[in-house]
């Protein structure tokens, strides 16, 4: 088992720009893609945190437009492949992925919610066709059973995917999830899989390690977990682990802590911390990704940011659904005012 | 009690068998055929019970009975919608097109309906565009300054079948391009969610809009009052957070629950085209009858 | 000497008292059963009865059937029940279900072996058209909670001799292009149809795969062994046994048959399947033992009544799965189920 070699993708300039309000710079995609083709990353995802084409208002917009932050990204690397995250439904065939193929991006990583994977058919052929390579991504995978999920992930498979990856969008598994997910899938697919983890509980370095452990080959990590909610594995801490545990990999140690401490700097003001809202948001298991927005409509309408989460996975929201949370908070807000008055 | 025109249903599907029920439903329409492909489809069966003809000769039965009929809903599919176009255009038959082809006028009830009434072939655009387009219209008379806007639909996944899951992103080019047409405001954005939840949800619409210098007070008129215009003819169509500023933008939430007349009632985002197509109709029966105002029950006046 | 109904109704108050928790969330609710006039069905409503009156479950049944009416006039103390509304209609057109359906139980198929071989395209058509229908009416609906669809033991093909109990994942090969096998490809068909719903649109399915079973409302005339054997005690002939008797079965008493097709419908996990039947092997020479004892005198047993060379054939399922997840067990162990079954085919 440990003698296949794990790919190490790095979405630390995409999932990052969750922990940034999607205000990453020209600067920092230069610094970071730099220092990562360096440290031998295998992929470097970069864009917007809900991939191409996301850019809006809904989620936020970026503040450099998607063409340039690839574009730089594309100059700054060699032996790295670029890679982008796709959700059909945000992003479509002629206005971005055929723009982003135009670009040089090597990887397209087409996603969707868990039990939604034949929303996926049609962008990952597009990209097969035209000689790319295509994973399928299954999101907030805590919300689907590991039959739903090996289903889906079949799916995905006979649309042409590379290779599958789990993301625990929420933060919300544990070990013992990620172990019977990841194993199934292992099983039961032909192509690799993947895992990428959330921090919110806690436990992103336990479940990536987890995931290997249960035959994942491909696995998720950011520099110093710089990406939504509570961040990701940090890749430093999860190339340490496959280090010390025997697994071959590309990435260059040493270099790897190198890119983590140069992201300290970088993403100085925004790296991701652990906290109350990040916490009740793995727990009521919503999209990572909401954490800074409910913290904004918290503060506007005077809610305690908390109660929203808990209402938002009360009603099992699904990434990309960010407008709920105006709802949610409004309504918070009507019913204290009422309790008030 | 005015006089009913009589229309056609071609497409036998859960739409098309929706359909079928609100036109029966209604005061000025009569539907003299329900025209498919297989008769012992679910829909054709309902039909055939309820003694409306049916026909399993597609559109060429809407040919045969041409002298019958005043207007065809075509619910079939946006490929077979070309081939109808052409045919209905032929024949003089006003084409009430429920397909993603658009090839006619794009047709929101609340916006255009009035101009519709001249039109030969008109398209009900999208579940989205029916939802958005109206709020986003609104918007746009308050704010003459708009620079950008957004829709963001949440759908049941059960509500999306694989006709609609393939056809995704021409689904949010066709809504973009309605916002754009009827706001006048030359950039937008459609984005569409699925959820799985269970117990089904409902259609849930937000608009954003980027403004300089919004007018709130105005926005919320406006909103306000086309939202009792959709009313009329959408009666689930509910605004369920008025315009706000959050965070530089203008927001406006709105949820559609369907009637559930033969779709289920989660099925909002489907009901909302279906009862566009009828107020569409009902404006072009009043106006072929000349009953000018009359009190439709479900109509919407223009 | 108690009434067959009276019986009956004792069965179902047992299997009921001995713990209806699993079938809470059917209380309030709304249930859908197709087929519902036949074995399967009529302790379904038995069993639903003794729940309402009991329990005051309150559950309302919509019970779709060709003939209705026999029913109702046959068994007027289930067909005048208020809260049991009946549709006449073949399952093969139905179009639509109740819009307030909470819970379905899809039992409607052809499952006469004498069919099998006289009209087997019938067979085909009923059990497989009759799925894809009832499926597509069910995917309309607005809060459907769980949907049973009834299959068969024979999905797995024949058991090999040498396993004990067949679980829900054994397979062996069944040749598709021969006479016979229209039954068990038509029930495998409307599993792969019914997994293709689930799918799709993510339908709430659970699949029950019955074996084998006796009681009250069984036909005498089907011929299955004990059915053959019953009929042949009752009429004063000779139990005829085709090979030397070693053949292995199971049987499940009716009563805990209902009741567990109604804990999977209440308990059953989405995407699962259960067994249901007795785990306790027997061959034909103990049953046709156990059933002649009943009578006096004792009938003759003629053994070696079919051809030379006739094997010996084995089906008793692993109901483990059932019984660790539904909440079951089996409460009528086979001679007492033998000894309720003659009891009631002698009564009025």
């Amino acid at each position: 088992m440990k003698s296949a070699t794990i790919v190490v993708t790095d979405p630390t300039l995409r999932d990052g720009s969750h922990a940034c309000s999607h205000q990453i710079t020209i600067e920092q995609i230069q610094k970071y893609a730099t220092a990562a083709e360096a440290a031998k990353v295998d992929y470097l995802e970069v864009g917007h945190g809900n991939g191409l084409g996301a850019s809006s208002l809904q989620v936020g917009l970026s503040l450099v437009p998607e063409r340039e932050m690839l574009r730089t990204a594309r100059s700054c690397l060699n032996k790295t492949r670029l890679s982008v995250h796709v959700m059909p439904g945000f992003a479509t065939i002629k206005r971005e992925i055929a723009g982003a193929i135009d670009l040089g991006v090597d990887l397209f990583r087409v996603g969707a919610h868990c039990t939604e994977a034949d929303l996926t058919q049609r962008h990952l052929s597009y990209v097969r066709n035209v000689g790319k390579e295509a994973w399928g991504i299954l999101m907030m995978i805590h919300m689907a059973s590991k039959d739903v999920l090996l289903e889906e992930a079949k799916k995905m498979q006979s649309y042409g995917a590379q290779g599958i990856v789990l993301m625990d969008s929420a933060g919300a598994s544990f070990p013992s999830d990620v172990t019977e997910k990841i194993g199934a899938l292992a099983r039961g697919l032909d192509v690799p899989v993947g895992f990428h983890a959330h921090n919110n509980l806690g436990l992103s370095i336990a479940n990536s390690i987890a995931a290997l452990e249960a035959g994942a080959r491909i696995v998720d990590g950011t520099a110093r977990g710089f990406g939504a909610g509570a961040g990701n594995a940090p890749l430093e801490l999860l190339v340490a682990a496959m280090h010390r545990l025997g697994y071959k990999f590309n990435a260059d140690l040493y270099k790897i802590l190198d890119s983590g401490e140069l992201a300290a700097e970088l993403f100085a003001e925004n790296l991701p911390i652990s906290n109350a809202v990040t916490i009740v948001s793995g727990l009521a298991g919503v999209f990572s990704g909401f954490a800074k927005p409910v913290i904004r409509a918290a503060k506007q309408m005077h809610v305690d940011p908390r109660d929203i989460f808990f209402e938002l996975g009360k009603r099992k929201v699904v990434g990309g659904q960010e407008d709920i949370i105006l709802e949610v908070a409004s309504e918070l807000a009507r019913k204290n005012s009422s309790k008030n008055s | 009690m005015p006089t009913k025109i009589k229309v056609a249903i071609v497409g036998t599907g859960n739409i098309g068998t929706d359909l079928l029920m609100k036109v029966l439903r209604s005061p000025w329409l009569e539907c003299r055929l329900f025209a498919g492909r297989n008769l012992s489809s679910p829909g054709m069966m309902k039909a055939d019970h309820l003694g409306v003809p049916v026909s399993s000769k597609s559109i060429q039965a809407v040919v045969e009975r041409r002298s019958e009929l005043d207007l065809v809903f075509d619910a079939t599919s946006a490929e077979d919608h070309v081939k109808h176009a052409r045919i209905l255009r032929d024949l003089g038959l006003l084409a009430i097109d429920l397909t993603p082809a658009k090839i006619g006028k794009m047709c929101v009830p609340a916006v255009n309906l009035e101009e519709c009434l001249q039109a030969e072939n008109v398209n009900m655009v999208s579940c989205g565009g029916q939802a958005s387009v109206p709020i986003a219209f609104a918007i746009a008379q308050a704010n003459p300054e708009i620079e950008y806007i957004e829709t963001v639909s949440s759908i049941a996944s059960r509500s999306a079948g694989p006709a609609t899951r393939i056809n995704l992103d021409e689904y949010l080019g066709t809504t973009e391009e309605a916002i754009q047409h009827f706001s006048n405001c030359r950039i937008s954005k459609a984005i569409l969610n699925l959820n799985p939840a269970q117990p089904c949800v409902h259609m849930q619409t937000t608009v954003f809009a980027k403004i300089a210098r919004p007018n709130l007070e105005k926005s919320r008129e406006q909103v306000g009052a086309i939202v009792k215009d959709i009313q009329k003819y959408v009666p689930g169509y509910q605004m369920i957070l008025e315009p706000m500023i959050e965070n530089g933008r203008l927001a406006v939430m709105v949820r559609v629950e369907g009637v559930g007349d033969y779709l289920p009632k989660y099925a909002g985002n489907l009901d909302i085209i279906n009862c566009a197509a009828i107020a569409m109709a009902e404006a072009y029966a009043q106006k072929r009858v000349g009953n000018g105002k009359a009190e439709a029950k479900n109509g919407f006046t223009p | 000497m108690t009434s067959r109904i009276d019986l009956v109704r004792q069965d179902a108050e047992a299997v009921v008292a001995k713990g209806f928790a699993p079938l809470q969330p059917l209380a309030n609710s709304h249930l859908f059963i197709s087929g519902g006039t036949g074995f399967l069905g009529t302790w379904l409503l038995e069993l639903l009865a003794v729940l309402n009156t009991k329990q005051q479950f309150n559950t309302q049944v919509t019970v779709f059937s060709r003939f209705p009416q026999k029913f109702v006039e046959r068994f007027p103390h289930l067909g005048q029940r208020k809260e049991f509304h009946f549709i006449e209609g073949d399952i093969r057109y139905l179009t639509e279900l109740p819009r307030e359906t909470d819970y379905i139980i899809h039992a409607a198929a052809l499952t006469d072996r004498r069919l099998f071989a006289s009209n087997p395209t019938m067979v085909g058509e009923v059990n497989a058209f009759g799925a894809i229908r009832i499926l597509r009416a069910a995917n309309l609906l607005d809060h459907l909670k769980k949907f049973v669809l009834v299959s068969s033991g024979l999905v797995y093909g024949p058991q090999s001799m040498d396993i004990e109990r067949i679980d829900e994942n054994y397979t062996s090969g069944i040749a598709c292009d021969h006479a016979n096998a229209i039954y068990a490809e038509s029930k495998r068909f409307a599993e792969a149809m019914a997994t293709s719903f689930v799918s799709e649109s993510k339908l709430p399915l659970v699949t029950v795969r019955p074996f084998a079973f006796v009681g009250p409302y069984q036909s005498l005339e089907l011929p299955w062994a004990v059915t053959d054997f019953i009929r042949d005690c009752l009429t004063g002939c000779p139990l005829k046994i085709m090979g030397d008797g070693s053949t292995v079965r199971s049987l499940m008493y009716a009563s805990d048959y209902a009741f567990w097709v109604l804990a999977a419908l209440a308990q059953g996990k989405s995407r699962s399947a259960y067994n249901i039947g007795s785990p306790e092997p027997i061959n034909l020479l103990s049953l046709a033992k156990m059933i002649g004892q009943h009578f006096t005198p004792t009938p003759e047993m003629v053994t070696r009544v079919g051809q030379s060379g006739h094997e010996a054939t084995r089906l008793v399922p692993n109901v483990e799965k059932a019984k660790a997840e539904l909440g079951v067990s089996v409460t009528v162990p086979l001679p007492e189920a033998i000894q309720k079954t003659i009891t009631w085919n002698i009564a009025k």
